[in-house]
């Protein structure tokens, strides 16, 4: 049993030399998990008890399982990012969950009056010219700039107010140092000018399934015709 | 002689009218229709040389790979100043194009470089000219096309804020756009471009002098120089001809500030391709080149001797480097002329401080009954501005395929009350206005009824609606009914 | 179990960081209210109380960091985090070139590596507001932007070749006691992405509510300030995964009590 720990704490040194994620000072999402593992995996973002077997649940980290997946992804891939984000629904997630779709991506917040409405319409838009049957390979991920107003609740009634609320929509909250390495990855440019206000390009970005960029485009109300053609692309394969 | 001169001059008229009988807007039509058959990398050069001329060739992909470089060079002996270069010369690397060519321009900025840059050529189609799709860093490229669509000659500079600053370190230079069938032929061509400086120590202090930004904007130049620095184009850097030659100068003003008053001593030019135009002009002394524009002209030197070329606001000339030379083999000849002194204003950096369309937006809940028509129109126009123009557009007139119009609206009009309900309530579903099927998703509004009231008077008492005044009771009514 | 011996060993690794990196130096900065070239919708900003390293990260810091971090060598880096110029000049993953001086500046470095940096140490990048208002002092004022003096120097820095060579100390002490803010590298900010400047310095006056939410706030406040214009314009032309030559970081960290 000693050697076992020994092993244990060996293993970890390792994983928390590979990467610093550990460091409590940070602001990244606690999840928590039944110690039982009474659900499998499933975590959930408040520490309650096991709805199974009532015991209490427990912190996690999730990083020993990304890094062993890490090496499945390419250099270029999203999945690189490892900040948890939670989804309209409440569950945590890291984007690499979402790997095996092709993800259409665009940066809103729910207060926006101006540009984000429009945003909004032109992703209805590029699912409106996808056929049905691509819907079950593609994921539209909408990420709120507004991490400290977006809740889950926010997200989930604006999900529904705009009747986005089908299995292939995704909203997600993030923590702000999480959403401003999201923002520097898509190469979106944001600024909060008033509490609840933010100035910020219009970029959709589509994904392959390995999480790799293989389209954007940028600018309001514009002509999506190759974006559909991209995720057309993808998602006949 | 004299009659030589008319002989050439109305050749080349001749030759023109043959290739430009069409209208204008026929022809820049005509520009962007001309396929592009093959690929070529272009030929750049240094001043005061230009590439060879295009002749008779046809549209083509043309490559264009251009460096920024920022680099110390020689302002005047003992005088020293760090230059930001278009291909390490300034001006910049002559381009030379013909109406059609699709040019792929690839601007890379120098890993040793300290700041960003990008390009704006006046002779480009589109935003910015170029500017925001060449924006790049040091250490990195960038690569966009154009398709030059007219004639001319024009500028091309970096417009990166501090834009003036750019500019007056030297970032400019000239790509020229041949017409179909190419300028006609002459014996010799020249680039020359003037520019002014702005620098800490007074015209002539050695050293390596530093840009004064206080002098720039008070446009109190301390060098108004040819090709970059004093004596670029004198002395052994002189330009050159033989008697009986007919000289071609394409003549650029970088600026940032002045306007140069070109004027070549001694000799009369017979054509000027106005501010580098395709409109053209005969028997002229001096010509204005403005900042940030360009001048063709053309002489056949039938004298020999040294021809003095000036920015005649001759000061500049005389006391701060605006001079250069063109020497023809022979005996000398002067003719002298005093000129008019002009100044101009480049493009204005910066704007005003602006302020957020909401601010001071209070939400007021007085009675609607008690405000005017007029009244309700303004904050009604308000509300419209922060909460429907995104989507219903400034005129109300929609977008197509996604939101309908307002304007003229007869989905609108036909029941003030369902418009109402959509207000406070939303809409989803299929929905036909003015003969267009919509289907969208608009969501419930979190306006007052007041504000509602507002909002909707504004929208029926605008682009031809009905002029229906919505009461906030009237809103208040609908809001009770659900 | 598990986790309770992860959190007890990351704590422990935590502090044996701190010791074992030389952790550099760091200075306390005062907060106020103060008006940024770019503001927000009132152009005022408010500056919490901060510390700043006083001076930016060197080739030798950054070196044990790579040793320490081996996703972060040259070789070894994703390629969604660096671009080819992460550390080109580097002889090695893990060594310097002869002409490299241990105590400059560490450059050809992206945002996340910085970022990451700033993290492992428990710290953080600063804002662009907080590195702006640090940097708007002279030898002797907090704000010396109306100084002649102080934009002068600051221009004639970009005369200045290869200045990335330049041991770090080398330009003046501020008023703040933190050094070499100008005069040596640019520095990445944490929201280095919020300067929406498009790099056409004309376009970018227009107030074009189709383009962004709000962007009335885009508008400077002082048009002389140039030094300033060129470091907002160097933020929107760079991505997070650019390293460039003259670009290096330093990092800050909120006062805790």
């Amino acid at each position: 049993m000693k050697k076992f720990k020994l092993l244990i704490a060996l293993f970890l040194t390792l994983t928390v030399t590979i990467s610093c994620k550990n460091d409590k000072s940070n602001t990244d999402m606690v999840v928590y998990q039944c110690p039982m593992q009474c659900e499998g995996n499933k975590t959930y973002t408040d520490a309650e008890s096991c709805p199974v077997c009532k015991m209490d649940l427990k912190a996690i980290d999730q990083e020993p399982d990304k890094v062993l997946n890490n090496q499945e992804i390419s250099d270029e891939s999203i999945f690189n990012l490892t900040n948890n984000w939670k989804t309209e629904e409440g569950g945590a997630i890291q984007l690499e969950d979402l790997k095996g779709k092709t993800l259409v991506m665009v940066m809103i917040y729910t207060t926006c009056k101006a540009a984000c409405p429009r945003l909004v319409a032109d992703m209805r838009n590029i699912e409106a010219q996808v056929p049905k049957e691509n819907l079950k390979d593609l994921q539209f991920v909408l990420v709120s700039i507004d991490p400290k107003n977006d809740t889950p609740e926010r997200l989930k009634a604006f999900a529904e107010e705009n009747l986005m609320d089908d299995e292939h929509w995704t909203f997600l909250q993030g923590t702000e140092s999480g959403v401003r390495e999201f923002a520097n990855v898509l190469a979106v440019k944001y600024k909060q000018i008033s509490p609840i206000d933010f100035s910020h390009s219009n970029i959709i970005s589509v994904f392959n399934p390995q999480g790799e960029l293989v389209h954007q485009q940028e600018g309001l109300g514009v002509d999506n015709n190759e974006t559909v053609q991209a995720i057309l692309e993808l998602t006949n394969k | 002689m004299k009659k030589n001169k008319i002989f050439a001059g109305i050749l080349v008229i001749l030759v023109f009218m043959l290739n430009s009988c069409s209208d204008k807007e026929e022809k820049k039509q005509n520009s962007a229709e001309i396929s592009v058959s093959q690929e070529m990398t272009a030929e750049l050069t240094a001043p005061p040389n230009v590439p060879r001329p295009i002749g008779r060739r046809k549209a083509k992909k043309l490559i264009v790979d251009m460096e920024i470089l920022e680099k110390e060079g020689t302002m005047t002996d003992g005088t020293t100043y760090v230059y930001w270069t278009f291909g390490g010369s300034v001006p910049g690397s002559f381009i030379r194009t013909r109406v059609g060519d699709e040019v792929e321009f690839t601007l890379s900025n120098h890993p040793d470089n300290k700041l960003p840059h990008n390009i704006d050529l006046h002779a480009v189609t589109g935003p910015g000219g170029g500017a925001t799709s060449s924006f790049v860093a040091p250490g990195h490229e960038k690569t966009f096309s154009f398709k030059t669509l007219n004639p001319g000659l024009y500028v091309y500079h970096c417009a990166t804020a501090p834009v003036g600053m750019h500019i007056a370190n030297g970032m400019y230079g000239l790509i020229l756009v041949e017409p179909e069938g190419g300028l006609p032929p002459v014996d010799k061509e020249y680039y020359v471009m003037q520019g002014d400086f702005y620098t800490k120590g007074e015209n002539g202090e050695p050293g390596l002098q530093q840009f004064d930004m206080q002098k720039a904007v008070d446009e109190d130049a301390d060098y108004v120089v040819f090709n970059g620095s004093v004596g670029s184009l004198t002395g052994d850097n002189a330009i050159t001809a033989n008697v009986g030659e007919t000289v071609r100068l394409f003549v650029g003003n970088g600026g940032p500030n002045l306007v140069s008053s070109f004027h070549v001593i001694g000799e009369i030019f017979d054509n000027v391709y106005m501010e580098g135009g395709m409109k053209m002009n005969h028997d002229v002394q001096t010509t204005l080149v403005p900042a940030g524009g360009a001048a063709i002209v053309e002489f056949r030197v039938d004298v020999p001797g040294t021809f003095i070329l000036v920015d005649h606001s001759i000061f500049r000339a005389f006391n701060k480097g605006a001079l250069g030379m063109l020497k023809v083999t022979g005996d000398e000849a002067k003719t002298i002329y005093s000129g008019t002194k002009q100044e101009g204003i480049y493009l204005p950096e910066g704007g005003g401080i602006q302020t957020m369309p909401d601010d001071g937006k209070v939400k007021t809940e007085t009675a609607s009954t008690d405000k005017t028509l007029e009244e309700k129109m303004e904050s009604g126009k308000q509300i419209y501005m922060n909460t429907c123009f995104a989507c219903h557009q400034a005129e109300g007139q929609g977008i197509p395929k996604a939101f309908p119009p307002l304007a003229k609206s007869d989905y609108l009009n036909a029941d003030v009350n369902r418009a109402i309900g959509i207000v406070l309530n939303g809409k989803t579903g299929e929905i036909t206005v003015n003969g267009e099927v919509y289907n969208s998703v608009m969501t419930r509004q979190s306006l007052s009824a007041d504000e509602v009231a507002d909002v909707m008077t504004y929208i029926y008492n605008s682009w031809d609606n009905n002029k229906t005044n919505v009461t906030k009771a009237q809103v208040e009514q609908v809001k009770s009914g659900h | 179990m598990k986790t309770i011996l992860r959190l007890i060993m990351s704590v422990l690794f935590t502090s044996y960081l701190t010791t074992a990196f030389c952790q550099s130096e760091m200075v306390p900065i005062k907060g106020s209210v103060y008006t940024p070239l770019y503001g927000r919708d009132s152009m005022q900003v408010t500056i919490s109380d901060f510390e700043m390293d006083v001076y930016p990260v060197t080739n030798k810091e950054f070196l044990q960091f790579v040793k320490k971090y081996p996703k972060w060598q040259r070789s070894k880096v994703k390629r969604l985090f660096a671009d080819n110029n992460y550390l080109i000049n580097w002889k090695s993953d893990t060594e310097l070139s002869s002409g490299q001086s241990l105590n400059a500046p560490v450059t050809n470095v992206s945002w996340f590596v910085a970022n990451d940096y700033c993290k492992c140490l428990g710290k953080r990048l600063p804002t662009v507001d907080e590195w702006e208002y640090v940097a708007m002092a002279d030898q002797d004022i907090a704000d010396a932007r109306t100084k002649a003096s102080y934009n002068e120097y600051i221009l004639s820095w970009y005369e200045k070749p290869k200045t990335f060579n330049n041991e770090i100390g080398s330009t003046f002490k501020n008023y703040w006691n933190v050094y070499d803010l100008h005069g040596l590298v640019w520095e990445w900010t944490s929201d280095f992405n919020s300067v929406l400047v498009s790099g056409e310095s004309r376009k970018d006056v227009d107030t074009d509510t189709n383009l962004f939410c709000g962007s009335a706030a885009i508008g400077a406040t002082d048009l002389m300030n140039y030094a300033a214009f060129m470091r907002y314009a160097i933020r929107g032309s760079l991505k997070a995964k650019y390293s460039m030559k003259n670009l290096g970081f330093r990092c800050v960290k909120d006062i805790s009590e």
